[in-house]
């Protein structure tokens, strides 16, 4: 088959498309959903600016083909913010001043999402590892990876306060 | 852009081994093929993925018969599996330094496998934990030691409608530990400069079984089975272990290359084969 008709869910909300069998998922969020704050970067896997959550777990979407999101949920940066209010993770991006350029910064979110939902209380060293595949030109890593501890701290509170 | 291409996603492998049969690309993860199609090295005009199907799903281990894998399990499988960190030391040191997180939420044994590159992370570890590969064709499958799959630079003892389906790892012995040692120039994201891996199951001090496997050090992945013949049996001495240092180079063949020089690879693998031997060691006495 050249083109497919896929059903998938992504920030929440339902898509049913029919594509080219070859489009990668990073185009298909970018050119025909026009969710353009998933950055393409090296488009070899190398960098991590297309970094996408499916069903939770983080991928290079530059490497993924739409055709397999058939009955697959998608998390872009597009759908971090709920009611308004940002992620904490952003949150925490805006008070340390993690974003410089800001090109890396959607991929190091959904990256930090999934390790604090893997790690909730992360080591320095263990927050170095776990976002090795993202690359941050500007390099400032060091407030990314302030932001992380400083979300992970208040999405712990959160937790406890329920 | 991907190139054009046909794509299949069949459930059945009969149907797989089939369109491989007629030149069709298998996919898994899509982090060799892919990245080779983004770099135009790959112009496949047929493409399989083979995720849907079932014989190659899901993973097992049993005390008794060790670890059942199948094709599809992907690296970060491995590293987040208490299991192989636990059992199967070697293996989780390789596969948590494939890449980067994305690349190993993808990335499959079963592919890596087959790509074959001599720089895999996660086959001498495998070679050394004694892993066995099942193959199937469209009408039977046969078993083939990981150790003999290489025949040649990317060359693989796989026919053009075969498939690789299954990875069987025997459990772990008493008293046995392994390891593996990758060296690369950054920390993150950089393939093994070199590589070494080794298995021991230890009778008090003797080491009664050795098996070694060496990343980088010849066209395909190898077993150092020359270096595993002088220790087997003999105390684990430093003395031995140096001489096991020397052993190895008579048994590798690395080449020049702009990641690295062969003589710099050399010295790297006199120093981590002791490295590895050391720390396979530790892991054993600790079991």
């Amino acid at each position: 088959m050249q083109n497919i008709t896929i059903h998938t869910i992504v920030n929440n909300e339902l898509y049913i498309r029919t594509i080219p069998v070859n489009m990668t998922l990073l185009q298909f969020l970018r050119e025909d959903l026009h969710l353009t704050g998933t950055k393409e970067g090296c488009d070899e896997g190398e960098c991590g600016a297309c970094t996408v959550l499916v069903d939770g777990h983080p991928m290079n979407s530059c490497l993924v083909l739409a055709a397999e999101m058939d009955g697959k949920h998608v998390l872009t940066v597009e759908g971090l913010a709920e009611d308004g209010r940002l992620h904490p993770l952003q949150e925490a991006f805006l008070e340390v001043g993690a974003v410089q350029c800001g090109y890396c910064t959607p991929g190091m979110l959904l990256s930090g999402i999934a390790m604090l939902n893997l790690y909730p209380h992360p080591t320095r060293e263990q927050i170095r590892k776990e976002m090795e595949g993202n690359i941050c030109r500007c390099t400032g890593y060091e407030r990314i990876a302030d932001a992380i501890l400083l979300a992970s701290e208040r999405l712990a509170g959160e937790t406890e306060a329920h | 852009m991907l190139p054009k291409f046909d794509l299949y996603m069949p459930t059945d492998l009969a149907e797989a081994c089939r369109l491989k049969g007629e030149g069709a690309k298998v996919v898994a993860g899509g982090t060799d093929v892919f990245v080779n199609m983004h770099g135009g090295k790959d112009r496949s005009d047929k493409v399989v993925d083979v995720k849907n199907i079932p014989q190659l799903q899901g993973h097992s281990f049993s005390p008794e018969n060790g670890l059942d894998l199948g094709a599809l399990t992907t690296h970060r499988d491995i590293e987040l599996w208490d299991v192989i960190k636990k059992h199967y030391r070697a293996m989780f040191e390789g596969c948590s330094r494939v890449g980067s997180v994305q690349i190993r939420t993808r990335g499959t044994l079963g592919g890596n496998i087959c790509n074959g590159a001599p720089s895999a992370d996660s086959i001498g570890p495998m070679m050394v934990h004694d892993a066995a590969v099942v193959v199937a064709g469209p009408a039977n499958e046969r078993i083939v030691p990981l150790k003999d799959f290489y025949l040649g630079l990317k060359q693989l003892d796989m026919k053009e409608d075969e498939i690789l389906k299954r990875i069987l790892i025997p459990a772990p012995k008493a008293h046995s530990g392994s390891f593996y040692i990758k060296y690369t120039r950054r920390n993150a994201m950089d393939l093994a400069l070199l590589g070494v891996s080794a298995y021991v199951e230890l009778d008090g001090d003797i080491l009664k079984t050795v098996r070694i496997a060496l990343t980088t050090a010849a066209p395909t992945p190898i077993r150092a089975e020359k270096t595993e013949a002088l220790l087997i049996g003999k105390p684990a001495s430093e003395a031995l272990l140096t001489a096991a240092g020397k052993t190895v180079l008579t048994e590798s063949h690395p080449r020049s290359s702009w990641r690295s020089s062969a003589e710099f690879r050399l010295a790297l693998l006199e120093e981590l084969t002791v490295q590895a031997l050391q720390e396979a060691i530790a892991q054993a006495k600790e079991a």
